[in-house]
């Protein structure tokens, strides 16, 4: 071979210089192989790094159901305007180019202006003081970029027949920090606008949709507090590439379902690559990883019974009444509806500010859950119960000539005087009869009654926006700083107390079923969107029991039939709520809110009940802050929600009584 | 009759093997060049007939007839005038530096503006100084014994070096030296001066180094070009920031630290280039390290050619063009050899370390085995008159061989 020939040569010195060559050479060749076969990997990854950009894409994220499978939150589908920087480079160039020559014509001028006034020419130094420095030259390059994006906008908002503005600060900063990233022009396109432009602008340059998902609301405000809303927040969430160059708009829930269940309902973000240049413009993209949607949350609430509900609070109370509505099937402790008013529009910025942060409404608290409110006579059930298991005869009397003292404090009873037995207490709402019988029965018995009923706790709401309200223990009860009138206050549902509607619908729906004190269930089950999908639904169990009563069958006959008794009694103070078809066991209250004085300045209206009174399946508590009285102004919403009931159980399909789970 | 075939001189006229590398390396330049320009919108606007790859093939061919044109004459008669092409070119190299003359570009003046195109005096001082060096130590060689002729043949070697390096053009200026030492070596120059004078080099640039790699200004510094001084320490991996002054504020810091990155982003353009193109490369104008402009456009069709073809064709197409280079080198030391006289021999050998030298420090410089230079690669790198001067090395190299020994 030629090389060898000449190495073997019989010519010492050209041998030399060949062996050297042959040498140099396969000093090249070393070189080459160690930096394109072994290193080729690791080049190849700086050549992506260096030309590849990340974008995470958010999920698809999943709907909020109702136990019926309609629509409470999902996405839509929302159109929004496009700059593609990328196309436009060209006029961008050709732009600079121009204004650049109209800058050195004017230099040129100037120049010859100076040389006219010196009389001579000027030597390289001095022209040197006329040329651009390089912070001009990037002025003339933003001001020609964003003269040629204003036209092609100009064009645009021409043909689309919709005023447009570029403003020039966010332009220049989208250009330096997201220049593969199209240039967000107009959000939220119409069907008009999206038809326009397909007509008459769609392929041409520079300009194109992009699509985003966007959360909706459909049912407006409805079970806006249960829902909660979505923030603004692009970062990785979870479970996803911790870094992405580009993050595109992304939300995270707050409270509600939306916060508590975020992380199933989001889904997993997906990653493209996009492939730029040395200067930053886009040149292709392709799917890393696609997105994975979310799961959908399917809640045990009921919309028709929501809706009925919301509606009579509105018409009886209007817009501002500061109130709370709990429906809760008695059997399994599934939450049917979930009312708090003042609404919350859970698509937040919806919400007007002043209203937000009003003092006085407070839109933002969940009144069903998150506040403590005295609970009043619809307590006196419980201090019932604890009595009757201590050894109570429902039928002894207890003399109330209007008022009673405990101590040298007077308390006035609302009920006529006259004797009172249990079932007379209960119609009238008797304040003396439970605060003679409660202390008879021994305040500890009171309060053992009421642990078993888990007053004070939280009932674990998987939204977590929950008070555990205040109940005094055994220990607090024994101290030294216990007096009677506070025992009696325990009796008759005020003083040292606290519930949320929550707790007493929880209560009410024990005593309902037999003495199953029950864990609320929110959410039935959370399963993926696609029905299609291999994986299997996550359901939660219904008719969690947390404790039991353990009282006897009778005593809760005794407090039921009593409890039918106010409502269905011409004298009872619940007879508001009746609803002919359909009997119902309920009890009002009216809990008094005292200032530092022991003056009312506010009060709270109850009214707790459950039906049908021959086999329970609903418990309705409704609370009206600063009502009269909890008849009048609690038992006829109730009145509206328990004829929606019923309307559902005589239309609807023997399955939707049947309904189990 | 036996006269007549006793009395031919040569059997074959030229060195097929050679011209075909020759054709190979061209047909590869052609592509390679338009390649790396059709990448630039800019440049791929142009008119057909300013389009690089067009002119490049105007070049060869020009070059081509300048080489074959050379051919003609017996390379005795050329030798003959090595000593005025010599002094000639002596002259367009002091004349490039004058101001109005020689053009400044890139913060060098190595070319003279003619119109058109340019013309750049120290392609052809490489050529002229090979015949004039070969003619030098033609002589017998008992001759170059002789201290004073040895120092001679040093002065001839130091003139034009010291004048292209003055331009400066420290790639150009570098080659020389090799071809010179090389020359003398085969001529039979007495291998202690010539061990003497390695020695001496190799302290002086020794020294050299030390002064731009580690030295702080404000101490005696060897005056350089800033560029150049940049470029090898970037080569070396020295940190810019060492070498600013002492009350430097931290936005200077920064400055030269951002100014760092950019020096080195040519060699590391290029050397993901090189990398990036793994065994078989990405294909013809493939490349994205050049589409994406990466690799910086200015020097994407000439310094860094190489980087095109290597991300573009691979490892296969690097192998390639080194087996081509090889095949002109040792061809041109099979012609050496076989060269009717020291002239031939010299001549040959001059060419063939010339060529070596602008092959091992070009491709060196795109995979980081030695600093920017900016030495072209010969006939694939851009440019007329690296084009003519390779050419009409070529040529010569083609002329000794046809005017060889006849046995």
């Amino acid at each position: 071979m030629l090389i060898f020939d000449e190495l073997k040569k019989n010519d010492p010195q050209l041998r030399l210089v060949a062996m050297v060559l042959a040498a140099g050479l396969f000093i090249l060749l070393a070189g080459l192989w160690w930096v394109q076969i072994v290193s080729a990997r690791e080049y190849e990854s700086h050549l992506e790094t260096q030309s590849y950009r990340t974008v995470r894409i958010p999920a698809v994220r999943g709907k909020i159901l109702d136990r019926n499978g309609r629509v409470l939150a999902e996405n839509q589908p929302q159109y929004s305007l496009g700059l593609y920087l990328d196309d436009l480079r060209k006029q961008f160039d050709a732009a600079y180019g121009q204004s650049l020559a109209r800058m050195r014509a004017v230099q040129e001028q100037r120049i010859a202006a100076q040389e006219k006034k010196l009389g001579r020419p000027l030597t390289k130094a001095e022209r040197r003081q006329f040329a651009l420095t390089p912070e001009e030259r990037e002025q003339l390059h933003e001001q020609a970029r964003f003269q040629v994006a204003s036209d092609v906008v100009r064009q645009v908002s021409e043909r689309l027949g919709q005023p447009l503005a570029l403003n020039e600060a966010t332009f220049d900063r989208h250009y330096d920090a997201r220049r593969a990233l199209p240039y967000p022009l107009l959000p939220n396109l119409n069907t008009a606008q999206i038809a326009r432009f397909e007509e008459q602008y769609s392929g041409t340059l520079g300009v194109n949709l992009d699509l985003q998902a966007v959360r909706v609301y459909p049912d407006g405000t409805t079970a806006g507090h249960l829902l909660g809303y979505l923030q603004r927040d692009d970062s990785s969430k979870q479970g996803e590439d911790s870094y992405f160059n580009y993050y595109l708009p992304d939300y995270r829930g707050m409270v509600g379902i939306e916060g508590g269940f975020d992380a199933q309902l989001r889904g997993r973000a997906g990653a493209e690559a996009v492939l730029v240049n040395n200067l930053g413009y886009r040149q292709s993209k392709n799917i890393l990883s696609p997105s994975e949607p979310g799961h959908n949350v399917v809640l045990t609430l009921d919309l028709d019974l929501q809706r009925a509900a919301e509606e009579s609070l509105l018409a009886h109370r209007g817009a501002d009444a500061r109130a709370a509505i709990v429906v809760m099937d008695v059997r399994n402790g599934d939450v049917l509806a979930m009312v708090s008013s003042p609404a919350l529009n859970p698509d937040y910025l919806s919400n007007d500010l002043t209203y937000l942060s009003d003092p006085k409404l407070r839109p933002q608290i969940n009144r069903v859950t998150q506040e403590n409110y005295a609970p009043g006579s619809i307590f006196k059930p419980i201090v019932g119960l604890a009595a009757l298991e201590a050894g109570l005869d429902p039928n002894m009397t207890v003399d109330n000539p209007g008022y009673v003292y405990v101590g040298r404090r007077h308390i006035t009873d609302l009920a006529p005087p006259g004797r009172y037995n249990l079932r007379r207490a209960i119609i009238f709402s008797s304040n003396t009869y439970f605060i003679t019988v409660g202390l008879r029965a021994g305040i500890e018995n009171v309060i053992r009654m009421s642990e078993k009923f888990h007053f004070g706790e939280r009932t674990g709401l998987p939204t977590r926006q929950e008070t555990a309200g205040i109940f005094p223990g055994l220990d607090q009860v024994q101290s030294a700083g216990w007096h009677d009138g506070d025992s009696a206050n325990i009796c008759f549902g005020q003083g040292e107390m606290a519930v949320t509607p929550l707790q007493m619908a929880v209560a009410y729906a024990a005593i309902a079923n037999g003495g199953k004190v029950l864990w609320p269930r929110l959410v039935e089950r959370i399963e993926p969107q696609d029905p299609a999908a291999s994986e299997a639904p996550t359901v939660f169990p219904s008719g969690v029991v947390r404790s039991e009563l353990d009282v006897h069958p009778r005593n809760l006959k005794i407090l039921r039939d009593d409890m039918l008794a106010e409502t269905e009694d011409p004298e009872g103070t619940g007879r508001a709520a009746q609803v002919p078809g359909l009997h119902i066991c309920g009890k009002t209250g009216t809990a008094q809110v005292m200032n530092e004085h022991n003056q009312e300045i506010d009060r709270t209206t109850w009214f707790a009940s459950f039906a049908p009174y021959e086999n329970p399946r609903y418990a309705v508590v409704v609370m009206v802050e600063s009502g009269t009285y909890g008849g009048p102004t609690c038992a006829p919403i109730a009145h509206d929600i328990y004829e929606e009931i019923l309307k559902k159980a005589n239309t609807d399909t023997p399955r939707t009584m049947a309904q189990t789970n | 009759m036996s006269a007549t075939l006793l009395n031919q001189e040569h059997h074959e006229r030229f060195d097929r093997l050679q011209l075909a590398a020759l054709v190979g390396l061209m047909i590869i330049g052609t592509l390679f060049v338009y390649s790396a320009t059709m990448a630039n919108p800019v440049m791929a606007s142009l008119p057909w007939y300013d389009q690089a790859w067009l002119r490049q093939l105007v070049w060869y061919a020009l070059g081509f007839g300048a080489g074959a044109a050379l051919c003609v004459l017996d390379y005795h008669t050329l030798a003959r005038w090595s000593f005025v092409a010599y002094w000639v070119t002596i002259f367009f190299l002091i004349i490039v530096l004058v101001p109005h003359i020689g053009s400044m570009k890139f913060g060098a003046r190595r070319w003279i503006d003619l119109g058109p195109f340019q013309f750049q005096p120290s392609e052809f001082a490489k050529l002229a100084f090979i015949l004039a060096l070969a003619h030098f130590l033609s002589r017998p060689a008992d001759e170059l014994r002789l201290p004073g002729n040895f120092w001679k043949g040093i002065g001839l070697l130091m003139l034009p070096f010291a004048l292209t390096l003055k331009e400066p053009d420290l790639g150009s200026a570098l080659v020389m030296l090799p071809t010179g030492l090389v020359m003398m070596f085969v001529a039979g120059t007495p291998k202690s001066y010539l061990l003497k004078l390695i020695g001496a080099v190799g302290l002086l640039a020794a020294l050299f180094l030390v002064d731009v790699l580690f030295v702080p200004p404000g101490w005696w510094q060897i005056s350089m070009e800033p560029y150049q001084r940049d470029r090898l320490l970037v080569y070396f991996g020295r940190d810019y920031r060492a070498f600013a002054s002492a009350n430097a504020t931290p936005a200077e810091l920064q400055r030269r630290r951002q100014q760092q990155l950019d020096d080195e982003y040519n060699v590391r353009q290029a050397l993901i280039s090189v990398g990036s193109g793994g065994l078989t490369g990405k294909g013809w104008r493939q490349g994205t390290q050049n589409a994406l402009g990466y690799l910086p456009r200015a020097v994407a069709h000439n310094d860094f050619i190489f980087s095109v073809i290597a991300e573009q064709e691979g490892f296969v197409g690097s192998m390639l063009v080194l087996a081509l280079y090889a095949l002109v080198l040792f061809t041109g030391l099979r012609i050496a050899g076989q060269a009717r006289d020291r002239l031939g021999r010299l001549v040959a050998v001059g060419v063939v370390t010339l060529i070596f030298s602008h092959v091992f420090i070009n491709i060196g410089m795109n995979i980081r085995i030695m600093p920017v230079t900016g030495v072209p690669l010969p006939l694939l790198s851009y440019g007329g008159s690296s084009v003519l001067g390779s050419l009409i090395a070529v040529g010569l190299m083609q002329n000794v061989h046809i005017h060889r020994k006849g046995y």
